[in-house]
């Protein structure tokens, strides 16, 4: 698969911009500021319908414009497919798959998916937990539209839940909140269903991708463990259990109820999760030199596209944005060592600092030529 | 601005859901050219909508009676209770020709976030029609969304301790749309499978 065009209008800095990339390798050679990172930014989007960057929508709006229209063209076996989204200054967003709006936005993200380099792919590792639960919930989404339909009704119950708490504090009906709390420990398990199974087809490609970076040495590994409990409260005899973990959170939501009324907010569940990442047996956060932690996040990148590319019978898109600068030769010889398979879009600001061949194109006055 | 007139036309139109600017704009230039009979009985049906149209005072369809038609039915079940967000969710079940007992309006479903509580829904009125007929199983056909899950979960704890079997359209309906999403034959699987909550 293949993004074979590309089309923007008011996006960021972009008043109008089409681009054909090649389906190898494309590098894209800019001052900083030119707009490299916005055309990645802007793929990225197409696919998993958000910015990479966490940019709220309203912000990707050229200053001005009434609306910013993205659209591109994937270019697979069976056919093109075209993915347009309108982003209105004022109303709704529109998604548009084929010229159609899709039954399930849920099902988007994996229609084309992409992989994203980034040059602060660091806080991967060094971050608390919310971004490696964002890593994981991504990667599951473009995996299966199951998973991303799980995230985003835990996501909403979630949501509910606490405007809620919020609205009513103290006072909040009882019978309502145990109805939500039903609901969302319902969501809850089956958004947990998800990442345990995930987490268990992520491991061992992790190990593998991180050996490829950083030579062979110790196993790396993926624990999902929840912030507020204990993990074994969800398992029985080492194994994930739906039941038990249910229970686990109805424990946890009533032990907490009080504190949750007053602090009017939702404190237990997958939202609170842990991620972690071992190294041996060493806490990859908390103990590992800052060398080990940037394979780690390299490697993180490296099982998405693997994972990717086995589910879907094709190398996803991979966009590396000005990473080779960061990145020592060995790790660079790592990711460089899948490059020829797919398509590659890279940015950078020295066309030196690209270890590969592929077509140049300048970046720059809003035009990518 | 057009002539007031015209901008008025305009402007109403656009309160209309799923109305923008430029639609109102064709529909209104579109109705000044139209027959002026073709118009004034435009006009006539909406003032008739109002002034004819009323909620049932039993179930809360829209009828031009007391009571709506199918309440009004003697070959309906009235044991039976089927529990939808809107009115217009009754044509999308009648349609299936699978349901043969009455219907009950709620006017929504529970959504904190836009301030709905189970106060702001006919929950006390369909406590009430519990009480006072022959109600034995009601079916929850709230919407399969988050907010209509969770309406159905709150009926169930609502009316159960009544003496009322609550049940919930099996899945198999498109998760996270309305109930006019699923065609005839999805929504009458979906009832003839309902399971108890
Ligand atoms: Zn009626």
């Amino acid at each position: 698969m293949h993004l074979s065009w590309l089309d923007l209008r008011d996006f960021r800095s972009y008043e109008a911009l089409a681009f054909e990339p090649s389906p190898g390798i494309n590098v894209l050679v800019g001052p900083n500021g030119a707009g490299k990172t916005t055309v990645l930014e802007a793929v990225a989007y197409l696919s998993g319908l958000s910015s990479f960057r966490r940019t709220p929508d309203a912000s990707l709006i050229r200053t001005g414009a009434d609306g910013a229209v993205l659209r591109g063209g994937f270019q697979k076996e069976a056919g093109e497919t075209r993915i347009e989204v309108e982003l209105p200054a004022a109303g709704r967003r529109r998604v548009l798959v084929n010229g159609k709006r899709p039954g399930r936005l849920a099902d988007v993200a994996a229609i084309a998916p992409v992989v994203a380099f980034l040059p602060d792919d660091l806080d991967l590792v060094k971050e608390s937990a919310g971004i490696r639960r964002r890593y994981v919930d991504d990667l599951g989404s473009q995996l299966a539209p199951g998973y991303a339909a799980a995230v985003a009704e835990y996501e909403q119950t979630l949501r509910q839940r606490n405007a809620l708490l919020r609205r009513d504090g103290p006072a909040t009906d009882l019978m309502s909140l145990e109805v939500w709390d039903e609901r969302l420990i319902a969501a809850a398990v089956a958004l947990w269903n998800e990442r345990v199974r995930l987490t268990l087809r992520l491991g061992p490609t992790l190990d593998a991708a991180h050996a490829a970076v950083a030579g062979p040495g110790e196993l790396l590994a993926v624990v999902l463990s929840p912030a507020w409990g204990s993990d074994d409260e969800r398992r029985e005899d080492g194994e994930w259990n739906p039941e038990r973990a249910a229970r686990a959170l109805r424990d946890a939501l009533s032990a907490r109820r009080r504190r949750e009324l007053e602090q009017r907010t939702t404190t237990v569940g997958p939202h609170r999760d842990d991620i972690g990442l071992v190294l041996g047996r060493r806490d990859v956060r908390a103990q590992a030199s800052q060398g080990e932690q940037r394979s780690v996040a390299v490697a993180m990148r490296v099982a998405s596209y693997r994972l990717l590319r086995e589910r879907h019978g094709h190398p996803p898109v991979l966009l590396l944005d000005d990473v080779f600068s960061e990145l020592d030769l060995a790790r660079t010889a790592a990711v460089v060592e899948m490059l020829p398979e797919g398509q590659v879009l890279v940015t950078t600001t020295r066309e030196d600092e690209v270890p590969v061949g592929g077509r140049r194109w300048a970046v720059g006055d809003g035009k990518v030529e | 601005m057009y002539e007031p007139p015209v901008q008025r036309v305009i402007d109403e139109l656009a309160r209309l859901p799923g109305i923008g600017r430029k639609t109102a704009q064709r529909l209104a230039f579109h109705l000044l050219h139209v027959e002026a009979g073709d118009a004034v009985r435009l006009g006539q049906s909406i003032i008739d909508l109002r002034d004819q149209v009323r909620l049932c005072v039993r179930c809360f369809n829209v009828t031009a009676e007391e009571q709506c038609a199918i309440c009004r039915d003697p070959r309906r079940d009235p044991t039976l209770v089927c529990v939808v967000e809107r009115a217009q969710d009754i044509a999308v079940i009648e349609r299936t020709q699978e349901f043969e007992g009455r219907y009950h309006v709620l006017g929504g479903s529970i959504s904190p976030i836009e301030g709905i509580g189970p106060d702001q829904l006919r929950m006390k009125e369909l406590v009430a029609r519990v009480g006072n007929e022959s109600i034995t199983e009601v079916i929850a056909a709230t919407n399969p969304t988050v907010e209509g899950d969770t309406t159905a979960l709150y009926l169930a704890r609502l009316l159960k301790p009544l003496g009322v079997t609550v049940s919930r359209l099996a899945s198999g309906l498109p998760v996270g749309g309305d109930l006019d999403y699923a065609d005839e034959i999805t929504l009458g699987r979906a009832l003839a499978g309902r399971r108890e909550l």
